[in-house]
């Protein structure tokens, strides 16, 4: 990984000084050895400070909505999950492709923070992570430590289906072999569940959303979810208060509702990059639930994964002279 | 906080004689923002709507329910109602307790009370949310255009030209008159076809109000009801019709022989060529795929003797735009391709196998065979013919399932002509029924039967060759025995379809084809040459196959919506129509390519944001002219930034609220 983060220094620091791009989107060490912080490099010597390790699981392509309507380029290092969403944001047209500077990086999985730190201390410093293809190799002030791929990434690393960036501009650092567990199946957990009777699967889904919180992390972090104010969280001012999508409060009933109308609201939009089920503070298994609408769509409609292909139609939003018009 | 009025209606005993109006009434009074609930036994008669003004007057009321019949039968007249009250007439909500209520739980009146009340509630729940919404007006361009100009074109073209208002004709092909000028005698009262048709055609040309574009197509077509802008494309003639007298040197002399069109393919005509002696325009085009000149370079016999110097090779096609107010679809049909699907009529190998049209040509005096009934083949006079009718129509494997309406008729026709023009002849009919619903139809075909037409029903399973004759080989289902008849022309009742191109004249057009490709209409029944596209109207078969009276009947009704439409000086908008909320739209144009009426369009606008400075951004916009108000936009905008007013997101919630919390 030290060449891969050397080019990638490079390559931000020509975008700057050449003044191609107003910010180099990207990582930086965080506050210990085990995390990294998003980081907006201005200036030749901030994209000395990036970093690439195992640790950077964050997807830094939403900032992008920051700034959708200003006049200005920048430049966002994405992973294989992460580039989908750059397709899915230009297919929206929420960011002019020509504005964004994709800066791809071939990953071989990032690892479990919490594993890793049952390990090494987390005050000790990363001086070196080395991707040797089954294991990583860090390199700390405290010694060396080997972390078996199949066992210390994190669980979405392991489902990976696109671990080199569907998208770049500049693809930075050598292709690596997938992290994915072999003859891995997308919609394994989304059978599990279909084979379960209905009132299993009801017990099922009450008993996860039952913990929500209604927090928005999973919101927050979607790729699909770029609306200006969000529907669900909408105020409404004076006596009509109460009519809206969802008040509020937290119930089983409106936890129910308000994972469901997200769910339409992601259908055919959502990446599967599994950042919603990973940000959830409350574990709650997100992810299966928009893979069952990406599994239906796909069985039924044909619909591949979206943000694979910037030019393809979102799913729901064509219309031809031919279709079945009954309702009109 | 509104205040708001409840009217109950009985509808006599439609509603009151099932469940208990006043009970209804008195329980709604407390509801949210009720401050006025009544019942009464006719709400719609005019004591019934003054009791409403002059309680909105006593009630101060600013929001009226009135729970009765479908809105469909009367929101408008409540809306006049509200109105004449100094209300705004979009104030008024409907809750049906008739039709979704007591006229389908009839038996079960106390399930029926609990359902009107719920159904009162959300009514009360939506009203208390309404808005006032206020109608605009556009202004008109008091022209027409119309796309086909056959027999219904022709009819409607004439009726708009005559009530005073400009006409525009286009025309595919060289000539107007579609099919009915290919056609020689109609059904039921066998006038001449050509006869009755080509002075409608004259009078086009000449009129001075209408102005005709042939071999032309349109090409796009922009803006909305009062408002269309339609670019037409002019094919390259190369007959400069300025100068060109007509006068046929040309054609006499052009060296080229290619199957005639106007003869379904039986005649010869010329590469530069009229399609029939009373062409409108009776100027000749010049068919550049078959002409020497355009494909060798070397002739130009045509050219060198023109008298009017008016052959030009160097023409190209012209594009013109027209603005007008009102479009007519008269784009009518073509006969189905039998002869690729079946193979038990030998797949058109056989050159005595004709076409209905094909036949019609045959018997006709400026035929190609001068109207001998003769065989394609040989040239020899047919002694049996055996017509056989549902090629392709009622036929869901091969052709269309529908019935194609006319085959009966014409089939009855056709027979009649060869009794009468082949003395001596025996002439058979395959059929799987007769239907002949029209004045004078039946009759007719009686009298096919009495002159001696055998009628064999049943399904021909082949036709294949025997020497110079055909065998038809098919079953009499009515005796329950195979039947084999040899023949000499076999004559097939090819299904009606619509005109080749009519899937891409229905996009440009901004309207609907039904399964089978024809344009759908308004309403089947009530509203039958109207469209869902406000100022585009059908006429003639385009919409379903049709006979002539049928044809002219619909023409002069498409017509008549035209006329009325152009009469007015201005149009009001319908208000209730998608809204975008400019603040919430991302700009994401998802919307734009749902929306079937094109109403949606992009906007620059200039957003102003505190601690910003101004910036500019593209959000989604309504054009009212073209907006039905269907809310595909609304469906597919997560954003939730377009509404349809009188739907709002708001609205419909509050009302899911009332029935279901
Ligand atoms: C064999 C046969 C026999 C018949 N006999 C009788 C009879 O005896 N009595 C009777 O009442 N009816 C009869 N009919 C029915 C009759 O032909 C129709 O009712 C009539 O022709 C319908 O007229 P129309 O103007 O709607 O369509 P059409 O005659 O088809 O005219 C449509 C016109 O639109 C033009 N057009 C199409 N698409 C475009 C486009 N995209 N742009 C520009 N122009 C376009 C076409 O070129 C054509 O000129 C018969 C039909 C057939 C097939
Ligand atoms: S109205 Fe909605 S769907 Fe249309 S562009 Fe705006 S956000 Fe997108
Ligand atoms: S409601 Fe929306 S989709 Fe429907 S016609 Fe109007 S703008 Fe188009």
């Amino acid at each position: 990984m030290k060449s891969t983060l050397e080019t990638l220094r490079k390559e931000a620091a020509h975008l700057l000084k050449e003044e191609r791009v107003k910010f180099v989107i990207g990582y930086a060490q965080g506050t210990d050895l085990a995390r990294t912080t998003p980081f907006f490099a201005a200036n030749v010597r901030q994209a000395g400070m990036l970093t690439w390790t195992p640790f950077c699981v964050y997807s830094l392509v939403k900032y992008l909505l920051d700034f959708r309507y200003d006049d200005i380029r920048l430049a966002v290092v994405v992973k294989g999950c992460d580039s989908r969403a750059v397709n899915r944001l230009v297919q929206d047209n929420q960011f002019a492709r020509e504005r964004v500077v994709v800066l791809g990086i071939p990953c071989g999985g990032m690892l479990d923070r919490e594993k890793v730190l049952r390990v090494v201390e987390p005050a000790a410093a990363l001086l070196e992570a080395e991707d040797r293809g089954t294991e990583y190799l860090l390199k700390t002030d405290c010694g060396e430590f080997c972390f078996e791929k199949q066992e210390t990434l994190l669980a979405k690393c392991l489902e990976c289906e696109h671990n080199v960036p569907v998208v770049a501009d500049r693809m930075v650092g050598p292709k690596v072999p997938s992290p994915a567990r072999p003859g891995m199946d997308r919609f394994a957990g989304v059978r599990e569940l279909e084979a379960l009777d209905t009132a299993a699967r009801s017990a099922f889904w009450d008993r996860h959303f039952a913990r929500c919180l209604r927090c928005f992390a999973c919101r927050n972090v979607c790729p699909a979810c770029n609306c200006k104010e969000c529907s669900l969280e909408r105020a409404v001012p004076g006596w009509q208060q109460g009519v809206c999508w969802l008040s509020k409060r937290t119930s089983l009933g409106l936890n129910h509702m308000f994972h469901l109308i997200r769910m339409y609201h992601v259908t055919g939009r959502c990446i599967d990059c599994g950042e919603c089920a990973r940000v959830c503070p409350v574990n709650i298994p997100l992810r299966e639930l928009y893979r069952k609408v990406a599994k239906d769509a796909n069985e039924l409609l044909g619909m591949s994964l979206p943000g694979l292909d910037p030019e393809e139609k979102p799913l729901l939003t064509t219309y031809q002279a031919t279709d079945p018009d009954e309702f009109m | 906080m509104p205040r708001t009025g409840v009217f109950v209606c009985w509808c006599g005993s439609n509603i009151g004689g099932v469940i208990d109006c006043p009970g209804i009434a008195a329980q709604a009074a407390g509801f949210p923002a009720v401050v006025h609930s009544v019942d009464y036994k006719y709400l719609c008669s005019e004591p019934g709507q003054n009791m409403i003004i002059q309680a909105v007057r006593e009630h101060r009321l600013d929001r009226v329910v009135v729970a009765s019949c479908s809105p469909r039968l009367h929101e408008e007249t409540f809306r006049k109602v509200l109105a004449r009250a100094g209300l705004n007439p979009y104030l008024v909500e409907m809750a049906n307790i008739r039709e979704h209520c007591t006229w389908v739980h009839g038996a079960e009146k106390e399930q029926a009370q609990a359902k009107a009340l719920a159904l009162v509630r959300r009514a009360v729940a939506k009203a208390n949310r309404l808005e006032p919404l206020f109608e605009s007006t556009i202004p008109v361009t008091k022209r027409c255009l119309i796309v086909g100009g056959g027999i219904a074109g022709i009819q409607t073209a004439l009726d708009v030209a005559d009530a005073g208002h400009e006409v525009v004709l286009v025309e595919r092909e060289p000539t107007i008159g579609g099919n009915m000028v290919k056609l020689d005698k109609t059904f039921p009262t066998l006038d001449c076809s050509a006869c009755i048709s080509t002075p409608k055609m004259a009078a086009v040309a000449a009129h001075p109000d209408i102005r005709l574009y042939t071999c032309a197509e349109i090409e796009k077509v922009t803006g909305y009801i009062g408002n269309f802008e339609v670019t037409i494309r002019r094919k390259a003639r190369y007959v400069d019709h300025e100068k060109c007298t007509g006068c046929g040197t040309c054609w006499e002399k052009c060296p080229m022989q290619v199957p005639s069109e106007f003869n379904a393919g039986l005649g010869q005509r010329k590469a530069i060529y009229i399609p029939f002696p009373q062409a409108v325009p009776n100027k000749p085009v010049i068919d550049r795929e078959h002409c020497r000149y355009f494909t060798t370079g070397k002739c130009q016999v045509c050219a060198k003797l023109c008298p009017a110097g008016a052959v030009d090779y160097e023409q190209e096609d012209e594009v013109f735009t027209e603005k007008v107010g009102a479009l007519v679809a008269a784009t009518g049909f073509q006969l189905f391709n039998w002869s690729r699907v079946y193979g038990e009529y030998g797949y058109g190998r056989y050159p005595d196998v004709i076409t209905g049209l094909q036949f019609e040509r045959l018997v006709n005096a400026a035929g190609p065979t001068g109207g001998k009934i003769l065989r394609p083949s040989d040239g020899s006079a047919p002694r049996t013919v055996v017509f056989i009718k549902c090629v392709g129509s009622r036929d869901e494997s091969k052709g269309r399932s529908y019935c194609s309406r006319i085959c009966c008729m014409y089939t009855a026709k056709h027979a009649l002509q060869v009794l009468e023009k082949v003395p001596g002849a025996q002439v058979y009919v395959f059929y799987m029924d007769v239907r002949t619903a029209g004045k004078g139809y039946e009759e007719f075909y009686q009298r096919a039967v009495r002159e001696g037409v055998v009628y064999v029903r049943g399904r021909v399973s082949k036709v294949y060759r025997d020497g110079e004759r055909l065998v038809v080989r098919g079953v009499d289902t009515l005796l329950g025995r195979p039947v084999e008849v040899d023949a000499d022309l076999v004559v097939l009742a090819t299904a009606v379809e619509p005109a080749a191109g009519a899937g891409e004249t229905a996009r440009l057009l901004g309207i609907n084809a039904d399964r089978d490709g024809f344009f759908q209409e308004a309403h089947p029944k009530l509203r039958p040459v109207e469209t869902h596209t406000g100022g585009v109207f059908l006429a003639g078969a385009c919409s379903s196959p049709k006979d002539i009276p049928d044809t002219v009947a619909q023409a002069s009704g498409a017509a008549a919506k035209v006329v009325g439409l152009l009469s007015r000086e201005q149009l009001s908008t319908n208000p209730m129509i998608a809204q975008v909320n400019e603040t919430l739209c991302t700009g994401c144009f998802l919307c734009v390519p749902v929306c079937p009426y094109k109403a949606l369009e992009r906007r620059k606008i200039t957003e102003l944001l505190p601690g910003h400075p101004p910036r500019e951004r593209e959000v989604a916009g309504v054009n009212p002219g073209l907006c039905q108000g269907c809310g595909a936009c609304n469906a597919v905008c997560r954003a939730g930034a377009v509404e349809v007013r009188g739907f709002t997101n708001e609205q419909l919630l509050a009302e899911v609220d009332a029935l279901c919390l």
